[in-house]
């Protein structure tokens, strides 16, 4: 059944096992999106995704289909993480000190050392650039459907996830991947 | 960039099951069209069986014109409650959540 399907019988039946199906096939992206929008924090990811979700059940009326779903719930994840990130300061963080980045060394009890300096990379980086990056590279939204999403010009998303690739290519290119022995 | 297959899957885990647990109660988008229409159709039943039809005074240019309550009061009742209860109708059938 696709996605069209499932919130037409959520809209004219209010199916809940058809909004369960869809909360199935988005809930990984949606909170790993806001895990890493978190800096790491799990617990606070899944607390936005599950408020994501439950607005999506009240809002889907809103829903008009000149996007895919996914745009429109990563819409919502994004206002939610705002909302949290206004009252904490240290997650809206858009000045980044290149020089602590570049000072970061590699943990060494990772299990994979690419993983950890990508996520800790990641989390150097300004909210903005980010939201763009993981948006586009890590849920492969197309450009227009990011700024759809983030509610933000065209231009500005696309140097946003430029600049976020600059730095993060910067920060990562002295390091390797652990070689599994 | 290796950011896609870096991110693994992250298990449902009962996730879903509290979402759908937290769902507000079905939110009965047709309880308060409904209850509007039903209420108007009172509002008729009552209107034809107590509006003054059959007694309402003559009503023309030169009556409008003087303003007489005796002759003006039965028609504006009659107009409100008319009036009241086709916009209730067109309410409720163009009920839109």
């Amino acid at each position: 059944m696709t996605d069209a399907e499932l919130i037409a019988r959520v809209l004219t039946r209010e199916d809940q096992h058809a909004f369960a199906e869809l909360v199935r096939r988005y809930q990984s992206p949606v909170r790993a999106f806001l895990t890493r929008m978190t800096h790491g924090d799990a617990h606070l990811g899944d607390d936005l995704a599950q408020e994501t979700f439950l607005k999506a059940w009240r809002k889907l009326h809103t829903y008009r289909g000149s996007a895919p779903f996914s745009t429109w719930l990563f819409g919502i994840a994004v206002n939610e993480f705002r909302t949290v990130a206004r009252r904490r300061k240290e997650l809206a963080l858009e000045d980044v000190n290149e020089t602590v980045v570049e000072a970061a060394q590699p943990s060494a009890d990772s299990p994979s050392g690419l993983r950890l300096d990508l996520t800790e990379a990641l989390k150097r980086l300004g909210s903005s650039e980010r939201a763009a990056v993981l948006l586009c590279c890590q849920n492969g939204l197309s450009h227009e459907e990011a700024a759809e999403a983030l509610d933000c010009p065209l231009g500005t998303v696309k140097t946003n996830v430029l600049r976020g690739k600059e730095k993060l290519k910067r920060w990562l290119s002295g390091y390797q991947p652990y070689e599994s022995t | 960039m290796q950011l896609r297959e870096q991110t693994p899957y992250i298990d449902d885990n009962g996730f879903t099951q509290r979402i759908i647990a937290a769902l507000p109660l079905r939110r009965l988008t047709w309880l308060r069209p409904v209850l509007l229409l039903g209420s108007a159709a009172v509002g008729i039943v009552l209107a034809i069986r107590w509006l003054p039809w059959s007694n309402l005074p003559p009503l023309d240019m030169s009556a409008v014109l003087s303003l007489n309550p005796q002759v003006l009061s039965p028609w504006i009742v009659v107009l409100s409650v008319t009036a009241s209860l086709i916009w209730a109708v067109v309410s409720a059938v163009l009920w839109d959540d």
